[in-house]
């Protein structure tokens, strides 16, 4: 043992005049409690913001697993294969309908312009109409056709569906500790390649059809009677140019479907482009689901556009207005009238839309005097553009606001030093005052999207609510379509869908869009300001 | 400014092309102004045909006070009738004859939006309260407590990020939580915290500039004073602060109520025939739907058809809605405004 000194004694504490005694839980004052309490609080925005994206993901995840297998099922059953055939009678459709379209043409000009009677002009018509049947009864052998390979092909992912739910049962029965009925449970394999044996027999059957299909159209263009009015004589011409375009693609399609094989892979990375990329957002179809967020952000982009170009300048005009050029009394009547307008719910807008807006706006584009507007007139009372008018009365609160704010940051100096150089009110608000406050005015109008891409129940009223890309064909005439939406799908499906299926787990899906989306906008607004900001001063 | 002083003078050619700019800017601000109000006025006219009588009490009472029903119009010896569902029920059961008798009938047009009301009234309490306990204790912290740093910032991108989230997300992220994972199903409960992280922003951002509007030697003297931090808090920041952070909270309670998407799958139900207060168990209170104004006027206004009979209920209930959020948009504009002139220092 070797013997320490001992421990040298802490000095004695000072003695206070004045003494607090403090209380200490866990190594913690009070205070310091009170201050981790508050900075608890200051941190829910974070763990909010955190939950959202775990919660987004947690159900949306799975996703893209269950796409693949609908994907997989889709080549292994078949259906691509008879979607070849599908695709090419589709066409045909589409040739038929320009046809009628072309009818429609000329009735009317017989019609209306020379003021025919329609008994007349159907007669005149005859020969056309002939040709109009014979063209589209070219198809009904294949439509034949496809309707047996339909059949079969569903039969078979029928099949699947039901190995499927067998399989979930057996493994739900397992997990509830039922081995003996679980093994009661009857699982057939599927042979997909036995199963596809007759529809894949069926390629010289095809090729037949085809042929003769192809035979007969070309044969039927020598024949085209000519329609009486010269004018359209050029759609006519165009229609046969299409018709021998189309029967010309035979040769290719049968080379597809020769070298299609049920085996091939689906890829992992399909899943995604097939969901970022696709065309189609169809659900609860007897044939094939299609998951595609194309048409849905489409419609919400042209929407916002059809809003932003309304409010910005309205909005921005209205800030430059309230901030330079009004008086004050003015200015003093105008903010909260605009704060007011800002308060309105969104769904009471909608219900505005629906009750009011849509008729009105349809009057509008009847009139004469407004017909060249693109697009006008148009007969669908709910379309983009009354979506986007109603979202542009709620974004300009917002982009009024803001703007106002940049606005007003100017430095008062700038104003005067302008002024002094002789520069006219004009000039200083659009030379000095405006680009000083740029930054602060795009970051408005970013935030103002933000807002409009985000809004779900006028676009849910007013937007239409047809699932398809719109025809951008003839321009701007786009915005007198309808359209559907990404809030506006998930607020209309989410309340019907079964919960965990591929379909809701596709919605949650899409709010990830969003979310990913909003923030980007956010983003940008507050790099804009940050980056571009004048170092005044 | 007048053109006139200057010593290079502009031409008129010039200033009258000034004048007609500024007369476009007037025209654009003047011109969304005349929108606002047109909206305004639509719902303020129709709707009060419904909510007003022209007899005393001219109060639509039956509207306020009474639980949606369908609405039965047919034709009884010549004269076109009218009636809610309970009323002909007992219509036939007086008039037996009028048991078969052809009838067109439209779902919630007729009776009144009393549940609509209160679930709204309990949505917007429940949720306000949440929020402001959060969003003023984070701005507490943010103004009095936090030092400018790294983990600031990034509390107040979140903050900032937060505002930006469509509504309609929050509504997903409410289902995904409360709804499934919590297993509340369609509840008070989850409506109220869905709603509350929604308006946390807004009303973390209202409180701190009322903390910020409060000057610094109020914390100085009370410091000096020997007081603790949260003494000073306590005694000499927050009552000066409190006023502006209820009144800018006004707007935050406005964009609750206002808000449809947050609440469509995670309290609101179409239709519930008990009121909240029908429970068996205090428990229940929390863990039942509700029904509520603006899903109610989603649902009006787009599952039944539009014509005379329906427009009634539509644009009444648009009506008493567009009410209460102006009735509070306003006071807390005009208190913002009166606020601001009292506490000047």
């Amino acid at each position: 043992m070797i013997e320490t000194s001992p421990p040298p004694q802490p000095a004695p504490p000072p003695v206070f005049a004045v003494q607090k005694r403090r209380l200490r839980f866990l190594g913690l004052t009070l205070d310091d409690t009170i201050k981790a309490f508050f900075g608890g609080n200051a941190l829910v925005a974070v763990v909010v913001l955190a939950l959202i994206t775990v919660f987004l993901f947690r159900e949306g995840a799975g996703f893209f697993g269950q796409n693949r297998t609908n994907l997989e099922i889709y080549r292994q059953a078949g259906l691509e294969y008879v979607d070849f055939i599908r695709r090419q009678t589709d066409d045909h459709t589409a040739l038929t309908r320009y046809l009628s379209d072309l009818r429609l043409r000329q009735v009317m000009i017989l019609t209306e312009r020379e003021r025919r009677p329609l008994d007349e002009v159907n007669a005149a018509l005859a020969p056309f109409d002939a040709f109009a049947e014979q063209f589209s009864a070219t198809v009904d052998p294949l439509r034949a056709l496809l309707s047996d390979l339909t059949e079969q092909v569903t039969a078979i992912k029928t099949k699947f569906i039901v190995t499927q739910d067998r399989k979930e049962e057996r493994r739900q029965l397992l997990a509830e500790g039922k081995p003996a009925e679980a093994d009661a449970v009857k699982i057939d394999t599927i042979d997909f390649a036995t199963e596809l044996k007759p529809i894949l027999g069926a390629l010289p059957l095809y090729k037949e059809t085809s042929r003769e299909f192809s035979r007969k159209l070309v044969a039927l263009l020598d024949s085209v009677p000519s329609l009486p009015s010269p004018e359209l004589h050029p759609r006519m011409e165009k229609l046969k140019q299409l018709a021998r375009n189309y029967a010309a693609g035979f040769p290719a399609i049968e080379r597809d479907m020769e070298a299609w094989e049920h085996t091939f892979p689906v890829p992992a990375w399909e899943t995604f482009t097939a969901f970022l990329f696709g065309r189609q957002w169809l659900t609860a179809s007897f044939w094939q689901d299609w998951y595609g967020i194309l048409p849905l952000l489409i419609g919400s982009l042209l929407v916002s556009a059809v809003a932003l170009a309304l409010a910005v300048p309205l909005g921005v005009g209205a800030a430059i207005y309230v901030n330079q050029i009004a008086s004050t009394r003015e200015q003093r009547l105008i903010k909260p009238c605009i704060e007011f307008i800002s308060a309105f719910p969104s769904v009471v807008l909608g219900f505005f839309g629906i009750a009011v807006l849509g008729q009105a706006l349809r009057l509008l584009s009847q009139q004469p005097w407004l017909s060249w507007m693109p697009g006008f007139p148009y007969s669908e009372r709910l379309n983009i553009l009354t979506a986007g008018c109603l979202l542009a009365l709620i974004a300009v609160p917002t982009i009024f606001t803001l703007a106002e704010d940049a606005l007003n940051n100017v430095p008062r100096a700038f104003k005067e030093a302008s002024f002094a150089l002789g520069a006219s009110r004009l000039q200083t608000i659009t030379r000095i005052i405006v680009p000083a406050s740029l930054s602060g005015i795009i970051s408005a109008v970013l935030l103002g999207l933000g807002r409009v891409v985000g809004e779900t129940m006028v676009v849910l009223l007013c937007a239409g609510n047809r699932i398809a890309i719109p025809d951008f064909t003839s321009g701007l005439a786009v915005i007198t379509e309808p359209v559907h939406t990404m809030t506006g799908i998930i607020a209309q499906e989410m309340g019907e869908v079964v919960r965990g299926s591929i379909h809701y787990r596709a919605l949650f899906v899409v709010g990830l869009v969003l979310f990913v989306l909003s923030l980007l906008i956010n983003y940008a607004a507050q790099k804009i300001v940050r980056r571009y900001k004048l170092s005044i001063g | 400014m007048n053109a006139a002083t200057h010593v290079f003078r502009s031409t008129a050619g010039a200033r009258r092309g000034e004048r007609a700019i500024f007369w476009l800017f007037r025209a654009a601000t003047w011109f969304v102004l005349l929108c606002g109000a047109a909206v305004f006025l639509n719902i303020f006219v129709k709707g009060s045909r419904t909510v007003f009588k022209a007899e005393a009490p001219f109060i639509n009472t039956t509207f306020l006070t009474e639980a949606p029903e369908s609405l039965y119009i047919f034709e009884w010896e010549g004269k076109k009738r009218e009636m809610g569902d309970r009323e002909f029920r007992a219509f036939k059961e007086q008039n037996p004859a009028a048991a078969h008798v052809a009838t067109e009938s439209y779902v919630y047009s007729a009776g009144g939006i009393w549940p609509c009301i209160v679930g709204t009234v309990l949505l917007v309490v429940g949720s306000m309260t949440i929020a402001l306990c959060l969003g003023v204790s984070a701005a507490i912290y943010l103004n009095e407590y936090a030092r400018d740093g790294a983990f600031i910032r990034f509390v107040r991108l979140a903050i900032l990020n937060l505002a930006g989230v469509p509504s309609i997300v929050f509504g997903l992220f409410g289902f995904g939580m409360f709804v499934i994972f919590f297993g509340w199903n369609v509840s008070l409960l989850a409506g109220w915290f869905t709603l509350a992280f929604m308006v946390l922003p807004v009303v973390i951002t209202a409180s701190e500039e009322s903390l910020k509007a409060v000057p610094k030697g109020f914390r100085e003297g009370s410091l000096a004073l020997g007081a603790t931090k949260w003494q000073t808090i306590r005694k000499n920041v927050l009552p000066y602060a409190l006023p502006g952070i209820l009144t800018s909270s006004i707007l935050g309670i406005a964009r609750v109520a206002g808000e449809t998407a947050p609440i469509m799958f995670t309290a609101a139900y179409v239709v519930r025939d008990k009121l909240p207060w029908d429970v068996d168990r205090l428990g229940d209170f929390f863990f039942q739907g509700v029904m509520a104004l603006p899903y109610h006027i989603y649902v009006v206004s787009s599952k039944i058809p539009q014509n005379d009979y329906t427009e009634r209920v539509q644009y009444g209930t648009a009506f008493v809605f567009l009410f209460i959020v102006a009735l509070i948009a306003t006071s807390s504009i005009l208190l913002r405004n009166h606020l601001r002139n009292r506490y000047k220092w």
